[in-house]
């Protein structure tokens, strides 16, 4: 009953959801543990109550810098003070501070690219580590959705951080995924806890528009029937901004746009706007959605195609966390592989970019062991964008150091990223056979897991067969918010106690 | 008909300018460039207010905006980029005025800074003192910034003040200021506020609620806010909670780092060429550095570079001369050269 009881007074929960107590046991008991859990279902738990409960630091590795933030906030806001985020937010005087005071804090959040530095490394090695946690450790794999490079140090890292107990956690790993985790971390014997990827409150349901107009117009009718709140998720800024300024000029007041080209004020209003219920509908970006706990997300609408079966199935995982059916539903109209094609491809530099940099270093050989001195020209240059640049350099500079010729790892790189393209295709046409397959939905998604559909779910997906009337919100809310704003009534409210 | 307002900002700019700067310099100054050029600009046309109050003006968009201008024959260029209005867009810009004034309390160049400052500060602070009001401990803090977060944690601890007496003073403080502002409603900036179960509006929805264009609400946004620091300034012990809060937060001299340098050297006593030597740079360059002071700390004194004899002669000329270029200026006093030229019109037009 300890657990329970710990979960309710630091957490304020009182039930653990399905897996959570397994692997927190796991954990607790010294084994190394895989443990994959669906989005949504509360995966940064399974390190923090074990954090409470034994001495020693805990590590967490995490690849996105607002993912990060987002979870260590999350933790302060539930009052544990000794909370750092060790990345390349801090400046470098906080960073120095942090450093000294590293055995000070309890929850230690740290990026990858950060363990290069061997004043880190050797900070951690003074440290008693209880667990060491791989947060969304499927971007170890090469085969995973979302592969980072920085990952493949890890095993080396927890090697010299003297193999603590390791926790890797991740929402949809494949077959070879999992493999490849446990080897890179040197952790073959551990314990693993997988539980089905499959939400069977979410419906989930294809609609095939015959073009872009049609499509637009579908989704504005949805937007104005559904039981909300919803998210609607873009591949492009510009167009979440202009749909989300459309269904506001259609009358639908409580419509956002959300997207990382935001500033962060705003981001942050919209997020908790959404979050308190003043808002009914994000129309979003990826940038949306990580980190935010709200359970009562009736549906997500894809109005692009998504890059991977992976990143789709953690997007519509953000709809119905309060267990309560919720749907999902991706438009798609004939042409829509188009744009994610060309993300993926936009994403990496080209053959002939890295041809011309291949030149360009034979003519410049003194610039190659300070190549970040000539970013600006390069990218100018050669038309780099800087997504672009920033992997090249990662991918350059992580060689380089290990004694690598230049031509040489130009070679390497070119090869590298016609594989990574190869890869990001075949996961597009992947999303694309499922929109047009003519079974079950689900139990297509489970079989791209090595899954079975082994229960009856009631409101399934579309080829099953569902009503699409129990989704449809019966109350015509009233979206005109009448009451007169006095804003002396409104400070007063922030400002001075009540009664 | 309605023309943007970002519009009228841009034509007032090309007025006061007069066809002397491009319109690049119009860029700069609402973008807020610490640059020495743009920094004398500001204050030689009288454009301070405007100083970086459209921070994220792009060169594309104001292009656009003035292809438009001159499409409407509301403006005419003299010479390449150099441009001044029309008789009809000398019409159209008062008139549009009328209809949209600048608010009379922006001071961009006094406040940009403090003004931000200030805003993390307060919308902070209220969030929290919110929170406490209502004994809810579990939300997530408004702004990121973690000096600002320092700063709150110093301000709780150190003010001497009761942690409920800090909403109450704020309220009636707060409360007071927006009070007194006459062209701007008070709501621009308190739809802006969160608290507890309660999240601020966005600056578009709030512009959108007011029936306010977007560009005319950041101004009046911040017309607000200068409003409140320019109170408080006047009239520290009236307001003194907000004094508290704006207290060490170093207002005054807004040098760029590099006149920082220069302007340390000086202090030490040694000349120009001396700095020019020990910083490597170009004597013109530490010139520069000369003049921003001049424009920014009011007890820096010119004399040491122009007698006082000169000055006078340059003041002079600057009364007769047809414009504000220097190079006519210098045509009436030729013996003067332009450092002491730039040097006594930043001193006067400090006075303007």
């Amino acid at each position: 009953m300890r657990l329970e009881a710990l979960l309710q007074s630091k957490f304020g929960y009182p039930a653990f959801r399905p897996g959570q107590k397994e692997i927190i046991e796991s954990v607790l008991a010294g084994r190394n543990t895989v443990a994959m859990l669906p989005t949504g279902t509360g995966k940064s738990l399974c390190y923090q109550l074990p954090g409470y409960m034994i001495e020693g630091q805990v590590i967490i590795i995490s690849p996105l810098l607002s993912l990060m933030q987002d979870q260590a906030e999350q933790l302060m806001m539930n009052g544990e003070k000794k909370v750092i985020a060790f990345n390349s937010f801090l400046s470098r005087s906080e960073k120095r501070k942090a450093l000294i005071n590293l055995n000070q804090y309890k929850f230690i959040f740290i990026s990858p690219e950060m363990l290069y530095y061997e004043s880190v490394l050797s900070q951690l090695q003074k440290l008693c580590i209880a667990l060491f946690v791989v947060d969304e450790a499927h971007c170890i794999s090469q085969w995973g959705y979302d592969f980072r490079p920085d990952y493949l140090k890890l095993g080396e890292v927890r090697q010299k951080i003297g193999n603590p107990v390791t926790l890797a956690l991740t929402a949809t790993a494949t077959r070879e995924v999992k493999a490849d985790i446990k080897k890179s971390l040197g952790i073959l014997d551990c314990s693993e806890f997988i539980y089905s990827v499959d939400r069977p409150n979410i419906a989930l349901t294809v609609e095939k528009a015959d073009n872009f107009r049609v499509k637009t117009e579908r989704l504005v009718e949805l937007a104005e029937t559904l039981e909300g709140p919803g998210i609607i998720y873009f591949s492009s800024k510009k167009m979440a901004e202009q749909t989300a300024d459309l269904l506001r000029e259609k009358g639908a007041k409580r419509v956002m746009a959300y997207h990382g080209g935001m500033d962060h004020e705003s981001r942050i209003l919209v997020q908790q706007q959404f979050i308190h219920g003043q808002l009914d509908l994000i129309c979003a970006t990826s940038a949306f959605g990580m980190g935010i706990n709200k359970d009562n997300i009736r549906y997500v609408i894809h109005f692009h195609m998504p890059l991977q079966i992976e990143s789709y199935l953690q997007e519509i995982g953000r709809a119905g966390r309060d267990g309560k059916q919720s749907i999902a539903i991706m438009l798609y109209a004939p042409g829509d592989e188009q744009l994610p094609l060309q993300i993926a491809e936009n994403e990496l530099p080209d053959k002939s970019q890295i041809d011309w940099i291949t030149g360009w270093m034979e003519e410049n050989p003194n610039a190659i062991m300070n190549i970040s001195a000539y970013e600006e020209q390069i990218k100018q240059r050669s038309g780099l964008t800087d997504i672009q640049w920033r992997i090249f350099y990662d991918f350059f500079e992580r060689k380089n150091k290990s004694g690598l010729g230049y031509k040489r790892i130009l070679q390497e790189m070119n090869g590298y990223f016609e594989d990574r393209i190869k890869f990001k295709r075949n996961s597009i046409e992947e999303v694309y056979r499922w929109i047009h397959k003519e079974n079950c939905r689900r139990e297509n998604i489970l079989s791209y897991f090595d899954e079975e559909k082994n229960t009856s779910v009631q409101f399934c997906c579309d080829i099953c067969g569902l009503q699409f009337e129990n989704f449809i919100r019966n109350t015509k809310s009233d979206n005109q918010d009448k009451t007169f704003y006095d804003w002396k009534n409104h400070l007063e409210y922030l400002l001075i106690p009540g009664e | 008909m309605h023309i943007s307002y970002l519009k009228t900002v841009i034509m007032y700019c090309v007025n006061e300018l007069q066809g002397q700067r491009t319109i690049y310099s119009i860029l700069h100054l609402l973008n807020g460039k610490k640059s020495s050029q743009t920094i004398q600009d500001a204050h030689l046309f009288q454009l301070t207010p405007l100083f970086r109050s459209f921070g994220n003006l792009s060169r594309g968009v104001l292009e656009h905006l003035a292809e438009e201008i001159i499409n409407s024959s509301w403006m005419t260029a003299i010479e390449e980029k150099h441009y001044i209005l029309t008789a009809e867009g000398k019409r159209e810009l008062e008139r549009s005025l009328l209809e949209c004034p600048i608010p009379s309390s922006l001071n961009g160049w006094l406040y940009h800074s403090t003004g931000e400052l200030f805003w993390e500060r307060i919308t902070l602070l209220i969030q929290v003192i919110s929170h406490l009001n209502y004994n809810n401990a579990k939300y997530l803090p408004i702004q990121r910034k973690r000096d600002v977060h320092e700063w709150l944690k110093d301000f709780l601890r150190t003010s001497g003040i009761a942690r409920n007496e800090v909403g109450v003073m704020l309220y009636r403080e707060l409360g007071q200021c927006l009070e007194e502002l006459s062209e701007i409603n008070p709501a621009v900036l308190t739809l802006r506020l969160t608290g507890y179960n309660r999240i601020g509006l966005t600056a578009v929805q709030a512009s959108e609620l007011l029936r306010i264009n977007q560009d005319y609400y950041h101004h009046q946004f911040l017309g607000a806010i200068h409003h409140i620091l320019e109170s408080v300034k006047e009239n520290p012990a009236e307001f003194p909670l907000i004094d508290k809060i704006m207290s060490g937060s170093g207002n005054e001299v807004q040098l760029t780092l590099s006149a920082q340098k220069t302007y340390s050297l000086l202090k030490q006593g040694l000349d120009l060429d001396e700095i020019a030597k020990i910083r490597r740079l170009k004597k013109s360059t530490i010139e520069d550095h000369v003049v921003e002071v001049a424009l920014n700390d009011r007890s820096f004194n010119i004399s040491r570079y122009v007698s006082e004899e000169r000055q006078k002669l340059i003041i002079n000329a600057a009364n007769i001369a047809d414009s504000l270029q220097l190079k006519q200026i210098r045509q009436i006093v030729p013996e003067s050269d332009y450092f002491e030229i730039r040097l006594v019109m930043a001193k006067l037009g400090e006075r303007q």
